[in-house]
């Protein structure tokens, strides 16, 4: 078991790392980034000094080392646009952006994996075909509409809850909502697929043949079968569910790491982009790691020692 | 039935934590302000943006501030001012001010203000616009001198904006850049009190302001990108003003019964630029000439931005000091027509790139659309490429945009901000250059004193840009603001967003 | 099945919409005219109405579903096949080339989909085919993914060890006997990706990087309705409606295309 954590974890640094060089390379193919974090009335040395002091004419190979030296120790630098520590920023932002994310999370466990069970074991009835179409529509509608609309019915017209920003649980509502939309129609889906596979299952006839309850058919056999692949999915999912809260973060006000992340990128304040994606990046493949482990609980064929 | 039950209850629990409505912040005095971005310092005097110093100004005076309706520089931190001889400028100070930590103001905060921003250490951009000052002169603690290295009639135009703002010299030295970033310390009308990253920045009166206290006793600004959530906030009484409502919501809001729209005619300008820094048909005088006839700007800004520019002619709007009056190149195809025949050029068969950021500008994408419609009147094709605005910057930058561009600049209320580096070949964001005289004229314009003078060079400069067509002048913006009904505030043109000068009226 | 009945209805609607646009269409819908600007559904000659510049809302959501399907078939067929073929290739050969490509993948879904598609964006420009190259590029890990379970798996099946032993080459393997199992999941994975791209074109317009006036995409002109949306709700409703029932129609094609593989459900 402690070799598979160690070599995964080894897996963990390499993606990390290598992720890590690729978003250096591109970030810094996007272009000048001083031009837009200084005025435009500048003269043309000014600006040049500038860019001189900071580095940045250096070749591209000594500025991506001297960069992943100070990284390995913590420093992603200073970010160009606010003048303050690029992690400390994204840090700063982190939490809001986990607590989206887990509320959406749970938004969907609580209400699509039901939903999609329901679906499977009701199969074809109007709960069947009325989650389906909810599920399609979720999928079709582009998350900033949806946001927008929720906006001018409960904000302006009905004055229910705040458009945005953060301070009570009314402010979270709508931002949960719209995040999980998306990822909760697809893990309905899954869920409704897998469970029809698992009911269609040879174990499953055998347990009903035994005499056994439909509940604990359902809960025990087939939905342990089913798990699998929708947590596969979840897994994956994830890490969308922080770049989708990119634009639910902007829609919303919400002061997420989403939002930083984009407004970095377009500021070309690359130091603060390469500290976002390297905590994206953590988080993603450590909950992998979790969501693999669990495998080996759920299925014991599929034990990972 | 549980469940609704259940439903019913979280909602008038959600409804009863709902933030303070709009009738509480009358009765408080209190206002919030949407903008789209945070700020991105609380240090006066660092970094160059219109939204950090929009909200830097409630905290730091400036030295002299400008009248809001001639825009001319007049009395602020300073009393009086008075050119000593070329390269000397002096300033009296007013008496009697405090920092909000007690610290008095004097000519020694000055100094410490100017030795701070020119320290390379402390990178702040506002280094190159002082350059030119030598060293500033404590004469006594009311008066400090200005002495700069060669005559500079426009510091008088730099130290009446934001460029300026004074910082506490004792705070400074004694927590450092870092901690005064994080409680800054001003003497202006308002107090800082919190700033919630990327959410709100909220700050309170300050009752011992030189000038008297503000009515408006508490004053949040709101962090909210998206612009319609931005309007959604300010017609569902969240917040109770806005910059920059498009010109075609403006009836929707009047209509809201919530709030209404207040125009203030901008210092900046909007324009098309004809490249001439590369090779390509703009190169030619009579092409250019032929270009400012061929673009119809009057129906531009009646169709497209709803009425809401004001046209210029000439590189210098009427909002600037330097302005002086050109005659405006008239709308007329025919003209355009004889102008593209001498030059030998057949417009049916001229094919031109038009460079356009999206979303910066009040509606540029669609006026670039526009005018490309217009020029296909006469049969040019033009293709028009969207730019990210990062992207466009870099583009103008490196030469690599089309025959055109369109692009805006302010705020330019002094001469000296817009001719310098956008007539000059070697300027980053000039579309054109490389005449001598045209070099020679404005190198001579910023170096005269006397007001006379100056105002007769720019006059001949302007008439001898709008002669040479390097763009087609199109117009100064119009700043829309969302105002609440029961709050009442006057836009400036210099797009200083101050709640120093905001009452709440009484219901 | 009513299901398979409305998708391919909703489909087939959408194929001649886009087929039939320059006879269906009034106008052109490039055509700005600026004194009719903002002008209501109902207007003569405007059944739909007309956009900020003047141009016709039917014409721009017909001509639109021409851009959908462009999008949605490219980006679909690039990632199928890059994704497909690097799936098939890893699945099969389980040497330490495969492990490196999955690792890459893994590297790229480390990065939020919408990000990198802006990033790539913002390095190759804006417009149509700079949007179909960064959804493509941000969406072939699907795939990849996908495949790859299903050929692990399939390699395993008693007739592939049967074909091996009767001497077939790795290649005619892979070729004749995996591919052909594996067919029906590429199929439909792509018609629920179809559905996913002409969305996140929507998104990718969102911030600001979508294909471009005047080409008329119902992604983009959804973001640019968010400026009018208090004064003009028939340039958000009508583009909107347009993509949640393509994409609707397209989906519901594929679920029913999954059933029909699937011979467990097959009542």
């Amino acid at each position: 078991m402690r070799v598979y954590l160690l070599a995964r974890l080894a897996q963990t640094l390499l993606v990390v790392f290598l992720s890590f060089t690729a978003v250096f390379g591109l970030v810094r193919l996007t272009g000048d980034p001083v031009l837009l974090f200084m005025p435009t009335d500048i003269q043309a040395k000014d600006v040049d000094e500038f860019r001189q002091r900071l580095g940045l004419n250096d070749p591209l190979a000594l500025q991506y080392l001297r960069f992943l030296g100070s990284a390995l120790r913590g420093d992603f630098g200073e970010s160009l646009r606010y003048k303050r520590p690029a992690m400390g920023l994204v840090l700063d932002r982190l939490p809001a952006t986990l607590l989206l994310a887990a509320t959406a999370v749970v938004l969907t466990l609580v209400l699509a994996v039901p939903l999609g069970i329901i679906s499977a074991v009701r199969r074809d009835t109007f709960v069947d075909h009325a989650g389906t179409l909810a599920t399609v529509l979720g999928q079709a509608v582009p998350g900033f509409w949806l946001g927008l609309m929720l906006i001018y019915v409960f904000s302006v017209q009905l004055r229910w809850l705040p458009t945005g920003g953060t301070g009570g649980v009314s402010n979270l509502v709508m931002p949960s909502i719209v995040l999980a939309v998306f990822f909760a129609a697809r893990i309905t889906r899954l869920t409704r697929s897998t469970m029809l596979d698992a009911l269609g299952e040879e174990f499953v006839l055998t347990a009903r043949a035994k005499g056994l309850g439909a509940g604990r058919v359902i809960g025990k056999h087939a939905l342990r079968n089913a798990a699998i692949p929708v947590l596969t999915l979840a897994g994956l999912e994830v890490g969308q569910l922080l770049g989708g809260a990119v634009i639910t973060e902007t829609i919303f006000a919400w002061p997420g790491l989403g939002r930083l992340t984009v407004q970095a990128l377009l500021n070309r304040d690359f130091p603060v982009v390469l500290a976002a994606v390297f905590v994206t990046s953590v988080i993603y493949t450590l909950i992998n790691l979790i969501v693999d482990l669990a495998y080996g609980w759920l299925d014991p064929r599929v034990r990972v020692a | 039935m549980r469940e609704l039950t259940l439903l019913v209850a979280a909602c008038l629990v959600l409804l009863g934590v709902m933030p303070a409505g709009a009738q509480d912040r009358i009765a408080r005095k209190e206002i919030v302000v949407g903008l789209a971005a945070e700020p991105r310092t609380m240090l006066a005097v660092t970094i160059v943006d219109w939204t950090t110093n929009t909200q830097l100004e409630h905290i730091y005076d400036r030295l002299l501030d400008r009248d809001a309706k001639t825009l001319k520089p007049k009395p602020m931190l300073a009393t009086g001012w008075k050119v000593v001889n070329d390269t000397t400028w002096e300033f009296t100070l007013r008496p009697g001010v405090k920092f909000h930590n007690g610290e008095p103001f004097t000519a020694q905060s000055v100094k410490a203000t100017m030795e701070y921003l020119q320290d390379p250490a402390h990178k702040s951009h506002y280094a190159a616009y002082w350059k030119a000052v030598k060293e500033v002169q404590v004469v006594n603690d009311y008066t400090v001198r200005f002495v700069t290295d060669k005559p500079w009639p426009a510091l008088i135009d730099r130290v009446s904006l934001t460029d300026f703002l004074v910082l506490p010299a004792k705070a400074l030295k004694d927590l450092g850049p870092e901690k005064l970033a994080q409680r800054p310390i001003g003497t202006g009308p308002f107090r800082f009190v919190e700033w919630k990253r990327d959410e709100r920045l909220v700050m309170e009166r300050n009752p011992d302001y030189w000038a008297g206290p503000a009515e408006i006793s508490r004053v949040t600004f709101r962090f909210i990108p998206e612009f319609s959530a931005r309007l959604a906030a300010l017609l569902s009484g969240e917040i109770d003003i806005m910059k920059d409502v498009p010109p075609h919501v403006v009836e929707a809001v009047d209509r809201s019964g919530r709030a209404k729209v207040r125009t203030a005619v901008s210092s900046r300008i909007n324009y098309l630029a004809l490249v001439t820094l590369k090779p390509g048909p703009m190169q030619d005088l009579r092409v250019r000439r032929a270009m400012s006839h061929a673009v119809d700007v009057d129906e531009l800004i009646a169709k497209v931005l709803q009425g809401r520019a004001a046209k210029i002619c000439g590189p210098l709007s009427p909002a600037n000091v330097d302005y002086a009056p050109v005659d405006c190149s008239r709308y007329d195809p025919a003209r355009a027509q004889a102008l593209f025949k001498e030059a030998g050029v057949d417009p049916t068969k001229l094919q031109l790139t038009l460079d356009t950021p999206s979303g910066r500008y009040p509606l540029d994408k669609d006026v670039s659309l526009a005018i490309a419609a217009q020029l296909q009147r006469l049969g040019i094709k033009v293709n028009v490429v969207v730019n990210e605005w990062g992207t466009h910057l870099d583009k103008i930058k490196n030469r690599t945009t089309g025959d055109m561009f369109f692009l805006g600049w302010g705020p330019a209320i002094f001469g000296q901000t817009v001719m310098e580096p956008l007539f000059k070949a070697d300027q980053t964001y000039a579309s054109y250059g490389n005449n001598k005289l045209v070099d020679d004229k404005i190198a001579r314009a910023i170096t005269i004193v006397d007001a006379r003078g100056r105002a007769a060079a720019y006059a001949e400069l302007q008439k001898l840009i709008h002669d040479e067509a390097p763009w087609v002048f199109l117009w100064q913006q119009h700043d829309l603001y969302g105002i609440a009904n029961h709050v009442e505030w006057s836009p400036r043109a210099d797009e200083k967003v101050w709640m120093y000068d905001a009452k709440i009226l009484a219901r | 099945m009513t299901r398979r009945a409305i998708g391919v209805g909703l489909t087939l609607a959408v194929i001649v919409a886009a087929l039939a646009a320059p006879w269906l269409a009034p106008h052109d819908p490039a055509r700005a005219d600026f004194a009719h600007g903002l002008r209501p559904p109902g207007t003569p000659g405007h059944p739909l109405g007309t956009d900020q510049l003047g141009r016709d809302l039917l014409a721009r959501v017909l001509y639109g579903a021409r851009l959908a399907l462009f999008i949605g078939i490219c980006t679909v067929a690039a990632t199928a096949v890059v994704g497909g073929l690097l799936g098939l290739v890893t699945g099969f050969v389980e040497r330490w080339p495969s492990a490196v490509i999955m690792r890459l993948a893994d590297v790229q879904l480390s990065f939020p989909f919408i990000l990198l598609a802006m990033t790539i964006n913002v390095i190759v420009g804006l417009g149509l085919r700079n949007i179909i190259l960064s959804l493509s590029a941000a969406g072939w890990v699907v795939y990849a993914r996908v495949v790859r379970g299903e050929v692990l798996s399939v390699k395993q099946r008693d007739f592939v060890h049967a074909a091996a032993a009767l001497g077939a080459g790795r290649a005619r393997l892979l070729f004749r006997h995996v591919l052909p199992n594996v067919a029906p999941t590429i199929i439909v994975v792509a018609s629920l990706q179809f559905s996913q791209f002409i969305v996140a074109e929507a998104a990718i317009s969102f911030l600001g990087f979508g294909v471009q006036p005047p080409t008329p995409a119902w992604g983009s002109m959804l973001a640019e309705s968010r400026d009018f949306l208090y004064v003009a709700w028939w340039l958000a409703a009508f583009p909107g409606a347009a993509l949640a029932l393509t994409a609707l129609g397209v989906n519901l094609l594929g679920d029913s295309l999954r059933d029909s593989f699937d011979p467990k459900l097959r009542v």
